[in-house]
């Protein structure tokens, strides 16, 4: 999974390349062909469902802005699983630390109501960046110390931290009424829709800013994947989080202090996590309340997985699920193509990402008998 | 060689067997949707239209009730109706803004979770017509109209039976104790709502009943109903009425438990809560469907109420008392005798039942 390659010959390396950008293109075009097999057998038109698909998805600017916004928590929960597996350590509490980092960034945004948006918008992303940090860090250390799973005590975070949410907005941060939630957080604490930028004069010369629903939240995920891509690959933080993922063991003779790069890994993917929630928070509802997430936190384990946990492979990746959600409806309402067939072919792309492993897995195991014959 | 070749078809075993159980699933869902109008119904060019919660079509609660008042409004008024289901919370504004653009109206979104988005939604189609299940607006936009229920009424009635039962001997598990009770989800002034009519339809038959009130805190914790059903039953109380959700699942257990009776809240609980039917006396419904086909109605006939909200009592057939089914002969002829007598009084304004403890 991890890089080890920067030696190879240029020609090998592009090839390396190709192999990432394409298997992954191959697996969705797989499991897009089986998809139409089973929405055929079951009784649709599947030439009609992924026309519409297509429509609701990319047909139009408002479509696109509508796969931007699904696709702009995955791109983070997508990062923070791909951070974590790249030092060998799978972060299946993603969804809790969202929760949690949700929660810093609605409670901040009402109580610094009042300031300049320079000064609480920036407030708001650090704290549930180190929100989703903070609820990580507690399995990063039994990790450490006690050696404790980290797929079981993530995942126990993840209920604590939900629980901890449902508890808050029927409780202590309800906002008056009958409904559980927290009160709005103010205008200049919000994540404004791209189009809103725009003076309607502008919108109306280039009709392809009218992005609908899609928030600046996609500049920031953006931002966010370049950054982890460089420190992975240029700090040595980011060294140091390959080398133990690769060989724990070398590493540690090598100098490396396992135990600390797991914390510190464990953590920054839980801060990529936090932020997830925050951007839901200040771009889409603009409050928190019990469901805010569609487990985002566990469709990022998918996005990492067809990303090969790339950080810059993470954005197509998540763009991929973003489509699929956004053109489900469209789906349902042109071609009666009941939503949820879309998590059976979401499902399949993962299935064919994996199954992909599993051949390279047995070519390389051919390799190495071969070799040891000729041996 | 051969084991390869065996693999393989594992694989294509497996995906055939995919193949062939999906269509089962699959189809389920689109039932109903594809009836043909009858040839004698009245044609009309409204379209109407309802989105989900992410609860989705199945959840036996308000979705179904919904759906249950278009397609009564397909069958009888003849509009076209469309159902689009919610997979998560992004979807809700997605489906209102589809539904809007092809021209259905009235539109309706189901559940209180959907009312950010029907107040922001609809300024943007000021020409479409949004109804809201369970959902409160202020101010309320002019193509809006909140469909909210008179839950005191119907819980009146639910009090009504529990006192007289209570003092009576039809089942093995009425004490005479004149103790009964209720369980609360929330402490919030909606479930205060069914508190108080219950409260006051008991005392107005039975002045000298204790009634005893618990509340969960939640409308989520089974173990938590449990508990307080427990906690009820040993108190004295032979009949427990909940107003709490999946809460009251538990409350249910605990009745059949340590003997008790239970009445049920939303739905006719006998029917969508399998194996309850020796305990559940009755259930306290609230006619989502009801509602539904009121407001496609009046939108048919040009009078849709938009800009209200709109609360539908007892007189409106918006909450119910259901049968008794099981004890439908158990139940002396005076309760149902005083049932009826407490509906003509409500719906004729001589009760006026109290929304708050």
């Amino acid at each position: 999974m991890s890089d080890s390659r920067e030696g190879l010959p240029a020609q090998r390396r592009w090839m390396t390349v190709l192999q990432k950008v394409g298997t992954p293109l191959v697996s969705a075009a797989l499991a897009v062909l089986v998809g139409s097999i089973i929405i055929w057998a079951s009784g649709y038109d599947a030439g009609a469902a992924f026309a519409a698909l297509f429509k609701g998805s990319l047909g139009g600017p408002k479509q696109i802005g509508d796969t931007i916004l699904r696709a702009i928590p995955l791109i983070f929960t997508g990062l923070a699983v791909g951070y974590g597996f790249r030092a060998g350590l799978f972060n299946i509490g993603a969804e809790g630390q969202l929760f949690l980092g949700g929660l810093a960034a609605a409670w901040l945004g009402v109580v610094l109501a009042g300031l300049p948006w320079i000064i609480v918008v920036p407030i708001m992303i650090i704290a549930s960046a180190l929100a989703g940090a903070a609820w990580a860090f507690i399995p990063a250390i039994l990790k450490a110390r006690i050696g404790a799973h980290e797929v079981i005590t993530t995942m126990m975070f993840t209920y604590i931290g939900r629980y901890l949410v449902s508890w808050l907005v029927i409780g202590p941060l309800k906002a008056p009424g009958q409904i559980p939630q927290t009160v709005a957080i103010p205008p200049e604490a919000q994540l404004p829709r791209i189009q809103e930028l725009f003076s309607a004069g502008t919108l109306e010369a280039l009709p392809f800013l009218q992005l609908g629903r899609a928030h600046l939240g996609i500049v920031v995920a953006v931002l966010m994947a370049v950054l982890v891509w460089v420190i992975l690959k240029y700090t040595t933080l980011g060294y140091e989080n390959r080398a133990v993922g690769f060989n724990p063991w070398a590493s540690e003779t090598a100098g490396i202090s396992v135990q600390w790069t797991t914390v510190k890994a464990l953590c920054i993917s839980g801060a990529l996590a936090g932020l997830a929630g925050s951007v839901e928070v200040m771009g889409v509802h603009h409050r928190l309340f019990d469901q805010f997430s569609s487990g985002f936190g566990f469709t990022g384990i998918a996005v990492a997985l067809l990303a090969k946990n790339h950080p810059i492979g993470v954005i197509p990746a998540a763009l991929l699920f973003g489509a699929l959600s956004a053109g489900a409806g469209t789906m349902q309402f042109e071609a009666d193509v009941p939503q949820k067939i879309i998590l059976i072919i979401q499902a399949l792309v993962i299935f064919f990402v994996a199954a992909e492993e599993i051949v390279l897995w047995f070519v390389r195991r051919r390799q190495k008998e071969a070799m040891s014959h000729a041996g | 060689m051969k084991s390869k070749w065996s693999k393989v078809l594992a694989v294509l075993l497996a995906l055939m067997l995919l193949v062939a159980f999906v269509p089962g699933c699959a189809q389920e869902d689109e039932g109903g949707e594809t009836q043909e109008p009858a040839e004698e119904t009245p044609t009309t060019d409204v379209k109407a239209a309802m989105v989900t919660d992410v609860g989705g079509l199945g959840d036996k609660s308000f979705n179904d009730l919904s759906y249950e008042g278009l397609k009564r409004a397909e069958e009888e008024l003849g509009v076209e109706i469309e159902v689009l289901e919610s997979k998560e919370i992004t979807d809700y504004e997605s489906n209102i803004d589809q539904l809007a653009t092809a021209g259905f109206s009235p539109i309706f979104a189901v559940g209180f979770l959907m009312t950010d988005t029907v107040a922001k939604v609809a300024p943007m189609y000021p020409d479409t017509n949004f109804g809201g299940v369970d959902e409160f607006f202020d101010p309320v936009p002019a193509n809006v109209v909140g469909l909210n229920f008179k839950e005191h009424e119907g819980s009146y009635l639910a009090g009504v039976v529990a006192g007289m039962a209570t003092v009576s001997d039809f089942d093995e598990k009425l004490n005479g104790d004149n103790v009964i009770g209720f369980v609360g989800g929330m402490d919030v002034p909606l479930i205060k709502k069914f508190e108080a009519g219950y409260i006051a339809g008991a005392k107005a038959v039975n002045p000298d009943v204790k009634v005893i009130s618990l509340y969960a805190g939640n409308f989520t914790d089974q173990a938590k109903g449990k508990e307080l059903g427990l906690s009820l039953i040993e108190q004295g109380a032979d009949v427990i009425y909940a107003a709490a959700g999946a809460v009251g699942l538990g409350t249910i257990q605990a009745c059949q438990e340590q003997g008790a009776l239970f009445i049920g809240v939303d739905a006719d609980q006998y029917l969508t809560v399998p194996g309850s039917g020796d305990v559940m006396l009755t259930s306290m419904m609230k006619r989502v469907d009801n509602a539904v086909f009121e407001t496609v109605k009046a939108a048919v006939e040009g009078t849709f109420p938009g800009g209200e909200i709109q609360y539908f009592g007892l007189a409106e057939g918006g909450v119910d008392l259901a049968p008794f089914h099981d004890f439908e002969d158990a139940v002396p002829q005076d309760i149902k005798d005083a049932v009826e007598e407490a509906r003509a009084d409500i719906i004729s304004g001589a009760i006026t039942v109290p929304e708050a403890p």
